[in-house]
């Protein structure tokens, strides 16, 4: 990192690339996971896959219904609670446990990671970002449109499981489009954050600022403002604690695991303005 | 008469005079369950009218403490692990309130806002007093980590808070947040409860204690 000290100090051109380079580096050392996991795209395409899969299901089970309508409530309905639902499983992998938490410590290390250093979500590609999602999509959505078309359900149920689960694997790309330079955004982006389609910069900011405990929606964040408002993880909090006498990671003092590292922050925005 | 149906009394025939330090086995009477925000209890219909002075006593402690009533006293340790009793107090008013836990964000608001509002109280004539469950040993941290300038109670085993019928919030997951105002004869002229706007709670009774 003493590389990193110096170039800053320099600040000429050629140090700004070679920077670049060592904070590729010091990133990939500091979060000790390969830059590219193995067969990320395949597991990007299989989730993918089972979506287009009920998706199409729910369009041709509307069609010989002869009504669309209710397919799309549903998926307007699965797109909202598919908002609060990654905020319920965000302030959870936020506040509790750590590494070796079973099932979950995986997830866990890769939020404390990102918390750490935030802009690394905008430089990893979108396979990167969705196949941990999109791989346990593959999964669960066959496996739930198996059982719905087993209990004959109607076109809305494929649709419903088809947009919450789109939603889900997406909320990663959503995130990662919060944390972006407006300027890099794919057309269209930025207007869909601002019209609170998508969850806004401004909006997920906050969450990676003191106190650390709001904005924890990453779909839309339709429901953070409600959820804010009324205190609801704190409420959640509160009753855990209560009951087991364990503090979220919010009431206290951000530990440094989970601090932003600001400087390597500054070093990705210089490099990246370097490029433009 | 939703009071009376809520509440049951059990008053015990055979109570030994309460040893030192033992919980009263005085069968209490189960609070009701109060609304999140700013519920102001008025006076009830009482079941038992009559100034519970030393209610160890006799052994009977019925009925919840309600605005007009005495309540009964108590003898707990603070944060220096000094015993401090209500009746200490008499002749001045008292603000009494009972929080869930130390370390946790609401009751650090509001301990926080009572700090900044002291001198008023102080203006006022009163007394703040906060009792939780917590032991002295973490009132004494929380009282130095925010610099608190009142004493802190430790209700050991909620005994206290069981007494005085705080009602519990979220069906009974979370302890409840209440206020009592004690005006300088020892009577309750005041309860606000509110768990989750603690700020409140200093506004309310600062409110209160400008007309007793």
């Amino acid at each position: 990192m003493d590389g990193i000290g110096i170039a800053m100090k320099k600040g000429s051109a050629e140090s700004v690339a070679s920077t670049e380079a060592n904070f590729a580096c010091a990133i990939q050392s500091e979060l000790q996971r390969p830059y590219e996991p193995r067969f990320s795209r395949a597991w990007t395409l299989a989730g993918s896959a089972a979506v287009i899969s009920s998706l199409s299901t729910s369009a041709s089970l509307a069609a010989d219904a002869g009504s669309f309508a209710e397919p799309v409530a549903a998926a307007l309905a699965a797109y909202s609670l598919a908002d609060l639902a990654t905020g319920v499983y965000h302030w959870f992998v936020d506040n509790y446990g750590d590494a070796s938490t079973p099932v979950f410590g995986a997830q866990i290390d890769a939020f404390q990671g990102h918390h750490r250093y935030p802009a690394t979500i905008t430089r990893r590609e979108p396979c990167n970002n969705l196949h941990a999602l999109a791989r346990a999509i593959a999964f669960a959505l066959p496996a739930v449109d198996a059982a719905a078309s087993a209990a004959a359900a109607p076109a809305a149920a494929h649709a419903f499981a088809g947009v919450f689960a789109a939603c889900l694997v997406l909320s990663q790309q959503f995130h990662s489009w919060a944390h972006e330079n407006p300027r890099r955004l794919p057309p269209g982006v930025e207007a869909l954050q601002a019209a609170g389609v998508l969850v806004s910069r401004a909006q997920h900011a906050a969450h990676h600022r003191a106190p650390y405990n709001n904005n924890y929606c990453i779909v839309s964040g339709m429901w953070n403002g409600l959820l804010d408002r009324h205190r609801v993880f704190e409420v959640l909090e509160m009753v855990v604690f209560f009951r087991t006498g364990v503090r979220p990671r919010s009431w206290d003092e951000p530990d440094a695991a989970w601090t932003e590292n600001t400087t390597v922050t500054a070093i990705a925005a210089t490099a990246k303005a370097g490029n433009e | 008469m939703a009071f009376a149906a809520t509440t049951v009394c059990r008053p015990s025939l055979l109570l030994s005079p309460r040893a030192r330090g033992q919980p009263p086995r005085a069968l209490l009477c189960t609070p009701s369950t109060s609304a999140f925000r700013g519920a102001v209890t008025a006076a009830p219909p009482a079941l038992l009218t009559a100034p519970r002075r030393r209610a160890a006593s006799t052994g009977i402690v019925c009925g919840k403490v309600s605005k007009g009533s005495v309540p009964p006293s108590f003898t707990l340790k603070d944060q220096d692990g000094k015993t401090v009793s209500l009746s200490k107090f008499k002749g001045k008013p008292v603000v009494v309130y009972f929080y869930p836990a130390d370390e946790t964000p609401g009751c650090t608001k509001q301990a926080c806002a009572f700090r900044d509002s002291y001198e008023k109280f102080k203006k006022a004539g009163a007394e703040v007093i906060g009792i939780s469950g917590d032991d002295a040993a973490s009132h004494k941290a929380f009282a130095k980590k925010y610099r608190l300038p009142f004493t802190l109670l430790s209700d050991e085993g909620n005994r206290v808070r069981k007494e005085w019928g705080v009602p519990s919030d979220l069906f009974g997951t979370l302890p409840g947040r209440q206020t009592y105002v004690l005006d300088n004869k020892g009577v309750v002229q005041y309860i606000y409860n509110n768990q989750f706007q603690p700020e409140k709670h200093i506004g309310e009774t600062l409110k209160i204690l400008q007309s007793i």
